[in-house]
C-alpha cells in the first residue's frame, strides 16, 4: 500500500513537471508569435505544405498554431497572413481559409476527433 | 425522354459506346432490355466485349518531356459493373436494375485513358479531372468537345490473344503469376485464357488472379504522384471473378480480355508485398495455420488499440497492432472484420472535405477484396493480406493528413440532429434518409442513421435505402463498388461495431465529392423500368 501510495505520488510529481513545462513552453511561444513579422509567421505555416511537413503529426498541430495566432495576433496580422497564402493559389485555400475572419475558432465549429490536441490548459 | 428513332441493336450499342454517346448507348441499353427482350446479363456482357478492346493502356505511368512521369488511370468501367452486378441482389425489383444503367452510363466515358489524359479522346477523365474543354476548346464555347461524341476511333493497346496450353496447372500458374510481376502480359494472359478453358482448374485460377492483385500494392500514396496503383490490381480481379461468376466462365473471353492484361501492366509494385512478407516470416513463421476464426474473438479494448493505430498511428504502429493480435491466437477473418469496423471511425468521426474520401475508401474496397479472398479460398499468404489492407487504409490516412484541415469544410456535428431525429416516427425514417442522402446532407443523414440504428434491428431496409439513393448519381462507379464493399463487408462481420459499417457508408455516400449535379441517368432508369416509390 505503502508502495503504491509512493507511485501516485511521483506520478502526480511528473504531471507536475510536465504541466509546469509545458507552461513556460506556451509562454515563450506566445512571446514568439507576438514578436514575430508577417514574414516570419508565412515562414513557419509554410512548413505545413505537404512537401516539406515532417509528417501528419506535424500537420495535426496546424490547427492548434491557427487557435494561438487568432488569440494572440491581432485582425491585421491575420489579414495580412490570409492573403499570401490566397495568393498562392489552391494547394494553400485551406490554409488561407483558416486565417479567415469567419473561420476564426473562437466562432467557429471545433472538431474534437480532428482536432487531435485540444487548446492548452493545465488548470 | 426524347424520342428514339430506329431500333435497338446490339451493334448499335457496340457503335455508340465506342463512339461515346453515352447517353444514346443508355438509351439502347435500356431498350434492349426493355423492348427487345434481351436479357440484362446478355446486354451486360455485349457492353463489356465492347469496351473491352480500348481500356488497356501501355502504362499507367506516362513520361513527360521533360523527364518526370505523371500517374494514368485505371479503367473503371469494369469496376462499375462488377458493384452494379452485386447490387442487383441487394436492391428490390426494379431497383436492382439502376446500378447497372449506372454503369452502362459511364462505360463510354471510361474508354482509352491514355488519350483522355492528354487531351485528344473524350470522356470523363478528359472533360472533368484534366479539363480539356478549358484547355483545347472546340468551336462552339458553349459545347464541351470532350463529353463526347468522339472524333477518333479509340486505340487499341493491346490486341486479343489465343490461349497459352501445355504444362502441369502448377507450372502453368507459376508462370502466370510470373509474368504479371515481370510485366509480361501476352504470357500472364494467354496462360489465364488456357486454364479458365478447364472448368476443373478455375478455382484455383481465381485464387492465383487475387493473390497477384492483392500483392500487388504501394507501399505509400504520400507525396508520390501516379507511382501507386491505390489498390487497383486486386480490385480488378475481384471485378473479374464476380462477373465471370455472373456471366459463366465460357462467356466471359471478353471480360477476360478487360481484366487480365492490365494486372501485369506497369508499374508493379511489391515493396509492401516484400515487408510484410519479411516481418511475418520473422514474427509468425507458422502464419499459414493460423485458423480463419478463433475461439477468441477481438475484444472491445483491443478494437480501440487498433482504431488508435489505424488511424492516428504510423505504419509501424500498425504492424504491431496486428502482430500483437495474431501472436495472442486471433483469426484471420476475427482481425480482418477488426480492422474494417476500426476503419469506420475515420469515416464517421473524422473525414469532411468531399474529395478526401476517394483514397481512404479504395483502401476500404482493396480491404474487401482481401476479406473476400480469405473467406471463399485457402491459401497460405492470408495472414499477410490483413496487413496489407490495414497499412493501406493507415497510409490514406496518415496521406490526408498531411494537408491542414480546411475550416471551410467543416462538418456541423451529427449529435447537433439527433433530438431532431429521434422525433421522427420510426416508420417516416427511411424516406427521410434518402431525402438527406440526395440533399448530400451528412449531419442530417448521419444522424437519421443513428437514431434508426438504435430504435430497431431491422437493417436490410435502411441498407436498401442508402444504397439505392447513392445510386442517383452518375458518372461514378465508385459510388457501386463502395456500395458493395460495404454491404458485404456488414454481412460477415462478425464484431460488436458491425453497424458503424453503416454509419460509415451513410457518411460516405451522403458527403464524397459528386461528379455530376445532376440525375440524367436516373432518369432514363426511371423512365424504363418504372420504380415504385421513386
Amino acid at each position: 500500500m505503502q508502495d503504491a501510495h509512493s507511485a501516485l505520488d511521483d506520478i502526480w510529481r511528473v504531471r507536475n513537471a510536465a504541466a509546469t513545462t509545458l507552461s513556460l513552453a506556451e509562454d515563450q511561444m506566445r512571446r514568439a508569435i507576438r514578436g514575430a513579422s508577417v514574414a516570419e509567421l508565412t515562414a513557419l505555416i509554410e512548413t505545413f505544405s505537404p512537401a516539406r511537413s515532417g509528417g501528419p503529426d506535424w500537420t495535426r498541430t496546424f490547427e492548434p498554431l491557427v487557435e494561438r495566432l487568432w488569440a494572440w495576433r491581432d485582425t491585421e496580422t491575420l489579414a495580412a497572413l490570409a492573403e499570401v497564402f490566397r495568393a498562392k493559389g489552391m494547394p494553400w485555400m485551406a490554409v488561407a481559409h483558416a486565417l479567415s475572419p469567419e473561420h476564426n475558432p473562437e466562432t467557429a465549429i471545433r472538431h474534437p476527433a480532428w482536432a487531435r490536441m485540444p487548446a492548452f490548459a493545465v488548470a | 425522354m426524347g424520342v428514339i428513332q430506329g431500333t435497338a441493336t446490339i451493334d448499335r450499342l457496340r457503335e455508340e459506346i465506342q463512339g461515346v454517346r453515352y447517353r444514346e448507348a443508355t438509351n439502347t441499353f435500356c431498350r434492349l432490355v426493355t423492348e427487345e427482350d434481351r436479357s440484362l446479363k446478355d446486354t451486360i456482357k455485349a457492353a463489356i466485349a465492347s469496351a473491352a478492346p480500348y481500356v488497356q493502356v501501355p502504362s499507367h505511368l506516362m513520361r513527360l518531356p521533360s523527364g518526370e512521369m505523371r500517374g494514368v488511370n485505371y479503367d473503371h468501367t469494369i469496376l462499375g459493373w462488377r458493384g452494379a452486378i452485386s447490387l442487383m441482389g441487394e436492391l428490390g425489383g426494379s431497383r436492382g436494375i439502376l446500378p447497372n444503367i449506372q454503369a452502362m452510363w459511364y462505360v463510354p466515358q471510361g474508354l482509352n485513358v491514355w488519350e483522355q489524359v492528354v487531351c485528344e479522346f473524350p470522356g470523363h477523365y478528359a472533360r472533368d479531372g484534366e479539363q480539356c474543354g478549358r484547355k483545347f476548346p472546340g468551336p462552339d464555347a458553349e459545347v464541351n468537345r470532350f463529353d463526347g461524341p468522339a472524333w477518333n476511333p479509340p486505340k487499341i493497346y493491346f490486341r486479343d490473344h489465343a490461349p497459352i496450353f501445355g504444362g502441369s496447372v502448377d507450372d502453368r500458374l507459376g508462370r502466370m503469376n510470373w509474368a504479371i510481376a515481370e510485366g509480361d502480359k501476352a504470357e500472364a494472359y494467354g496462360l489465364f485464357l488456357g486454364l479458365a478453358g478447364e472448368p476443373e482448374h478455375r478455382k484455383r485460377l481465381k485464387d492465383a488472379i487475387l493473390f497477384a492483385g492483392i500483392t500487388d500494392l504501394q507501399d505509400t500514396i504520400i507525396n508520390r504522384g501516379g507511382y501507386q496503383n491505390i489498390g487497383h490490381k486486386a480490385l480488378r480481379a475481384r471485378a473479374l471473378v464476380d462477373i465471370a461468376d455472373y456471366l459463366g466462365w465460357d462467356d466471359a473471353h471478353e471480360l477476360m480480355y478487360t481484366v487480365v492484361p492490365d494486372l501485369g501492366c506497369s508499374p508493379r509494385l511489391y515493396g509492401l508485398w516484400t515487408e510484410i512478407a519479411n516481418i511475418c516470416r520473422m514474427e509468425i513463421p507458422d502464419h499459414a495455420a493460423i485458423p480463419k476464426r478463433s475461439a477468441k474473438p477481438v475484444t472491445e479494448r483491443e478494437l480501440d488499440g487498433l482504431t488508435e493505430a489505424l488511424l492516428w498511428g504510423g505504419p509501424f504502429d500498425v504492424n504491431a497492432a496486428i502482430m500483437a493480435l495474431f501472436k495472442r491466437g486471433a483469426g484471420v477473418l476475427d482481425v480482418g472484420d477488426a480492422v474494417v469496423v476500426c476503419f469506420q471511425r475515420y469515416l464517421i468521426d473524422v473525414l469532411e472535405h468531399p474529395n478526401a474520401f476517394l483514397h481512404p475508401t479504395h483502401a476500404l474496397d482493396y480491404m474487401n477484396v482481401v476479406q473476400f479472398w480469405v473467406r471463399n479460398f485457402d491459401n497460405p499468404h492470408q495472414v499477410k493480406a490483413i496487413f496489407m489492407g490495414a497499412r493501406f487504409m493507415n497510409d490514406t490516412i496518415r496521406s490526408n493528413a498531411n494537408f491542414p484541415r480546411d475550416p471551410a469544410m467543416a462538418l456541423e456535428p451529427r449529435r447537433n440532429f439527433r433530438a431532431w431525429a429521434d422525433a421522427i416516427p420510426i416508420d417516416r425514417i427511411l424516406p427521410e434518409i434518402k431525402q438527406y442522402v440526395l440533399a448530400q446532407d451528412a449531419p442530417r443523414s448521419c444522424a437519421l442513421v443513428d437514431s434508426y440504428l438504435e430504435r430497431t434491428e431491422e437493417r436490410h431496409d435502411l441498407l436498401d435505402t442508402i444504397t439505392y439513393a447513392a445510386c442517383h448519381w452518375q458518372n461514378d462507379p465508385h459510388v457501386m463498388r463502395n456500395g458493395a464493399s460495404s454491404l458485404e463487408e456488414f454481412r460477415h462481420n462478425r464484431t460488436s461495431r458491425k453497424d458503424d459499417i453503416v454509419r460509415g457508408y451513410v457518411k460516405h455516400q451522403s458527403r464524397y465529392v459528386k461528379r455530376a449535379p445532376t440525375h440524367d441517368c436516373y432518369r432514363v432508369y426511371a423512365d424504363y423500368f418504372h420504380p415504385a416509390n421513386g
